[in-house]
């Protein structure tokens, strides 16, 4: 969505600036009207935002203009008089709204959303869906089977246009033109990389890794549904039920295959017209409605190709005008078309293809090096490809593998770059390095460009291989835990057996007594409790599990013989989110439990995650820390907590604008996010951001919050493009300074902890303001290292 | 309880098809109807909990249809999505009135018809 400003005053064009770029819309300012016409006349735009007071060419004029040209988008007002008379002027010059300045943001936004909804453009729908993939355009919210994806600004409205145009091809070139706005200048490169960045999070959701298809030489489009193969089933839907709609499908396809024919014969009959130039009217129009439906229905037969073809047609159809080179192609799409419609029966089952397993790339020129690994992948279920360094980068951008594979003493500078780029996508590409040399050098260099895993050669192809699976198992993103208890150990192998291969992780616990220590190391994401056990029922427990502040939250599924209403009142009364009846039927069971995470995934990801930077909130980290807290008291585990302040945000802010501090903030998030998988990462405020570290050490901390400054040191985190002209910081380097606390050392609490790591933050402050900024070592202090003496310049 | 479905479509497989999808995947009851005007009538008669509405028919089109399922107290209430061979700027144009619940491309997936539907209306597929 691509909104333009025409506003002369500075700031408020920044302020609107701010607001719009946070809801992710592009955003285009002009500082009179005539400036304001000359980019509408050029650019597409879904809505203008139009001060009525400007130099050049009013606001009022300028909308008459607009409208009186055929320019349907929708405008909105900006005025600072709340007359009647105005307004009346304003709609009356074809404006859609008006907004008395000063506006309150959230009513701003409410209004662009709801012009947006009812304009020209087509967000007329509240949520988008594809397949399993929705986007709800009003909460910025993409889904995959009810998994949030986390998208980058640019990543969402990459989708989003590729939602709303399901079935359009989108060049490189016309991306651009849709999605960044003209003051940025990206080249191609960093379409390709947004798409990258996109199927990489679709792909870690469960999603195909084609459903944003290359279409060679021309661009991308959305993979057509009926051709994905969806690579979990469906919850709920077993194989019986599967093979059940199949089934009845085929016979629906037996049935209306001589309407089909006749569908395909009137667009038969409009090709032969066509070429003997006696197409009429009526013929035309039938043939475009029948090429409609079979388009709209064929797929859903399984027979994508059909529904391509027909799509084809229809839209050759479309033209104003048809020539005689139409008529030859129109001919052989039909040809084409009805070849596909005549196959006897519809594929019930599509064999799994060929790229659904992980692709290792192996990067060598050493053949006799290489060949024994391809054959080793291969037994172990992997799909490995051997490329020459020089190639390797675009491959690993066209064939999105798994993991990387690289030989260091082939093509060595080569590799270094090699490395550098597979980090670049979020999440990285995880890279394992062979090398003859294992020398300090090397390992660093490695491991500073974020390689995993350092082989030195020689190394048998098994233990390659086997370091490889550690590091894909690592990539899997955790998967939602369950935790089950009942006093039947029959029961609890039968669910395990059942619900682990949907992916989730299950633990059993058959003695009641045993119940809080088991919920605290398992801290699992639903509870399945059974009622009648010895020592304490199902619904002690779960009254138990309510009256704790912390698990107040999880959904709690009862699963009982007992379904007289008296009990089914008992177990609702004690809080528990649903009833399995026993015996369990399996499907019934798996849709209960999938739907009820899926649904709690999405209720708790509006109120945790922090809209700027995407990392959690406050409320929502200090959850999860005090459930780290509990663990490591329970198991005598250290816990490190580190508060970190970004350096210089204000001079960000100052100098190029609050759109770019937002950047920074942004980039800062992601980059902790990634670097910290498996610990707590929030913002608490500001320019302030949290990690808890769970089973860490205080200098375990200090080294890995070095190697994220090591990071920012290195790569151009920022493009901070436009500085102002009496900026300063014309070269700023993105630092933060951070101090680690340690439990129970520095404090037994969060709070306390709290407390010691923001004292050995500021004692890191005022150390870096007096050190040369590439000593990073001085920027991450563990508590307690100097003397609690305050840095005076703090407050 | 079971919900029920309609589904308005002017072909008569499609209806078929998606009688079929819903009721063996998801166990839902399903009305049929062939025309906006019959989806007025049986809409109004039957009270589905959803309704699933083609776009595109001959006489009276999907935004019409759901411009008379809004306007009549009996069918207002009902969900409505659109199941669309197109979901594109220009279509989108005419639909003015807010209010359908979201689009399903067409052609859709037979098994996860179902479960788009679920997830869309936030239902529990039983």
């Amino acid at each position: 969505m691509k909104i333009l400003i025409v506003e002369d005053d500075e700031f408020i064009a920044e302020a609107l600036t701010i607001v719009l770029t946070n809801q992710r819309y592009a955003v285009e300012v002009a500082t009179d009207g005539q400036a304001g016409w000359e980019l509408v006349e050029v650019f597409p735009y879904d809505l203008i935002m139009l001060d009525v007071t400007l130099p050049k060419l009013d606001g009022i004029s300028l909308c008459r203009r607009l409208r009186s040209r055929g320019h349907q988008m929708p405008v909105l007002l900006l005025t600072g008089h709340d007359s009647a008379h105005d307004k009346a002027i304003g709609l009356d010059a074809g404006a859609d709204d008006y907004l008395v300045k000063p506006f309150d943001e959230e009513e701003l936004v409410a209004r662009v959303r709801a012009l947006l909804r009812r304009g020209s453009s087509a967000s007329a729908m509240p949520v988008l869906a594809w397949g399993s993939l929705q986007l709800d355009p009003s909460a910025c919210e993409v889904t995959y089977q009810g998994q949030i994806l986390r998208l980058t600004p640019k990543e969402y409205a990459l989708l989003e246009l590729f939602l709303r145009n399901s079935r359009r091809v989108f060049s490189c070139g016309m991306i651009l033109e849709h999605l960044w706005s003209y003051g940025e200048t990206p080249s191609e490169e960093a379409v390709r990389t947004q798409i990258k960045g996109l199927r990489q999070k679709l792909k870690a959701a469960g999603a195909a890794t084609d459903l944003i298809e290359t279409v060679y030489g021309i661009g991308y489009r959305l993979k057509p549904l009926e051709a994905m193969t969806t690579p979990v089933a469906s919850p709920g839907t077993s194989v019986q039920t599967q093979q059940q709609t199949m089934e009845a499908l085929a016979g629906v396809w037996e049935r209306f295959q001589p309407r089909v024919s006749q569908q395909v014969e009137i667009l038969s009959q409009a090709a032969t017209a066509l070429s003997q130039r006696t197409l009429t009217q009526e013929l035309w129009v039938s043939a475009e409605q029948e090429a409609h439906t079979l388009a709209g229905s064929l797929g859903t037969f399984g027979c994508a190709k059909g529904s391509d073809l027909a799509r084809q047609i229809e839209h050759l159809l479309q033209a104003e005008q048809l020539g005689q080179d139409e008529a030859i192609h129109l001919a052989e799409l039909v040809q084409a078309l009805r070849q596909q419609t005549e196959l006897p029966s519809l594929s019930t089952q599509p064999a799994l293809p060929q790229n659904e397993r992980p692709l290792l790339l192996i990067v060598a020129s050493d053949r006799e090096l290489a060949e024994p690994l391809v054959v080793e992948a291969d037994s172990q279920g992997l799909r490995a490809e051997v490329v020459s360094s020089l190639v390797a980068a675009s491959t690993v951008y066209r064939s999105h593998p798994a993991a990387v594979l690289v030989d260091l003493d082939t093509t060595s500078t080569d590799s270094f770059s090699l490395l550098a780029e597979l980090r670049k996508p979020t999440p990285p590409v995880p890279a394992l390095v062979l090398a003859a040399d294992d020398s300090l050098k090397n390992r660093l260099e490695v491991a500073r460009l974020g390689g995993r895993i350092f082989l030195q050669k020689p190394v048998p192809p098994a233990q390659v291989l086997e370091a490889v699976q550690q590091v894909l198992q690592q990539v899997d993103p955790a998967e939602a835990r369950v935790m089950v208890v009942d006093d039947d150990p029959q029961l609890l192998v039968t669910l395990r057996r059942l619900l682990e291969p949907w992916g989730l992780r299950v633990t059993t616990l058959n003695d009641p007594r045993r119940f809080w220590e088991t919920l605290e190391a398992a801290s699992p994401d639903l509870l399945i409790l059974d009622i009648k056990m010895p020592y304490l029922s199902g619904v002690d427990l779960c009254q138990i599990v309510r009256n704790d502040l912390r698990w107040s939250g999880l959904p709690v599924v009862f699963l009982t013989a007992l379904t007289d209403a008296t009990t089914v009142n008992q177990v609702f009364t004690a809080g528990a989110d649903d009833f399995v009846s026993k015996p369990i039927v399996g499907p019934e069971l798996v849709t209960r439990i999938i739907n009820r995470l899926e649904r709690i995934k999405l209720l708790h990801h509006l109120t945790e995650i922090d809209p700027l930077t995407r990392v959690f909130n406050r409320q929502k980290s200090t959850q999860d820390l005090d459930k780290f807290l509990s663990l490591a008291r329970h198991h005598s585990q250290p816990l490190s907590l580190a508060v970190l302040d970004l350096d210089h945000l204000k001079q960000v802010n100052d100098c190029y604008g609050h759109a770019a501090g937002d950047g920074v903030l942004r980039q800062l998030g992601q980059l902790l996010w990634q670097s910290f998988q498996g610990d707590v990462v929030a913002r608490w405020g500001g320019e302030e951001f949290v990690v808890g570290m769970y089973g860490m050490t205080k200098s375990d901390g200090v080294q890995r919050l070095v190697k994220v400054l090591e990071t920012l040191n290195h790569g151009d985190v920022v493009a901070l493009s436009t500085p102002d002209a009496s900026c300063e910081f014309s070269q700023l380097q993105v630092t933060f300074s951070a101090g680690v606390a340690q439990y129970p050392e520095d404090g037994t609490d969060l709070r306390s902890l709290y407390r010691s790591a923001d004292a050995a933050l500021d004692q890191a402050k005022s150390a870096g303001r007096n050190r040369a900024s590439t000593d990073l070592s001085v920027r991450v202090l563990p508590a307690g290292l100097l003397k609690p003496q305050l840095s005076p310049t703090k407050g | 309880m079971t919900k029920r479905i309609l589904v308005i479509d002017n072909e008569p497989y499609i209806q078929e098809v998606a009688q079929i999808c819903l009721r063996t995947v998801a166990g839902w009851q399903v009305v049929t109807a062939g025309s906006g005007p019959d989806g007025l009538l049986k809409a109004a008669a039957e009270q589905p909990d959803a309704i699933l509405l083609d776009v595109m028919m001959p006489d009276m089109d999907g935004p019409t249809t759901f411009e008379n399922l809004q306007a009549s107290t009996a069918t207002r209430h009902i969900p409505v999505i659109f199941l669309t061979a197109k979901v594109q700027a220009c279509d989108l144009r005419r639909y003015t009135n807010l209010g359908i619940k979201a689009a399903i491309a067409k052609p859709f997936s037979p098994l996860d018809l179902a479960n788009q539907v679920s997830v869309i209306l936030g239902w529990n597929l039983k």
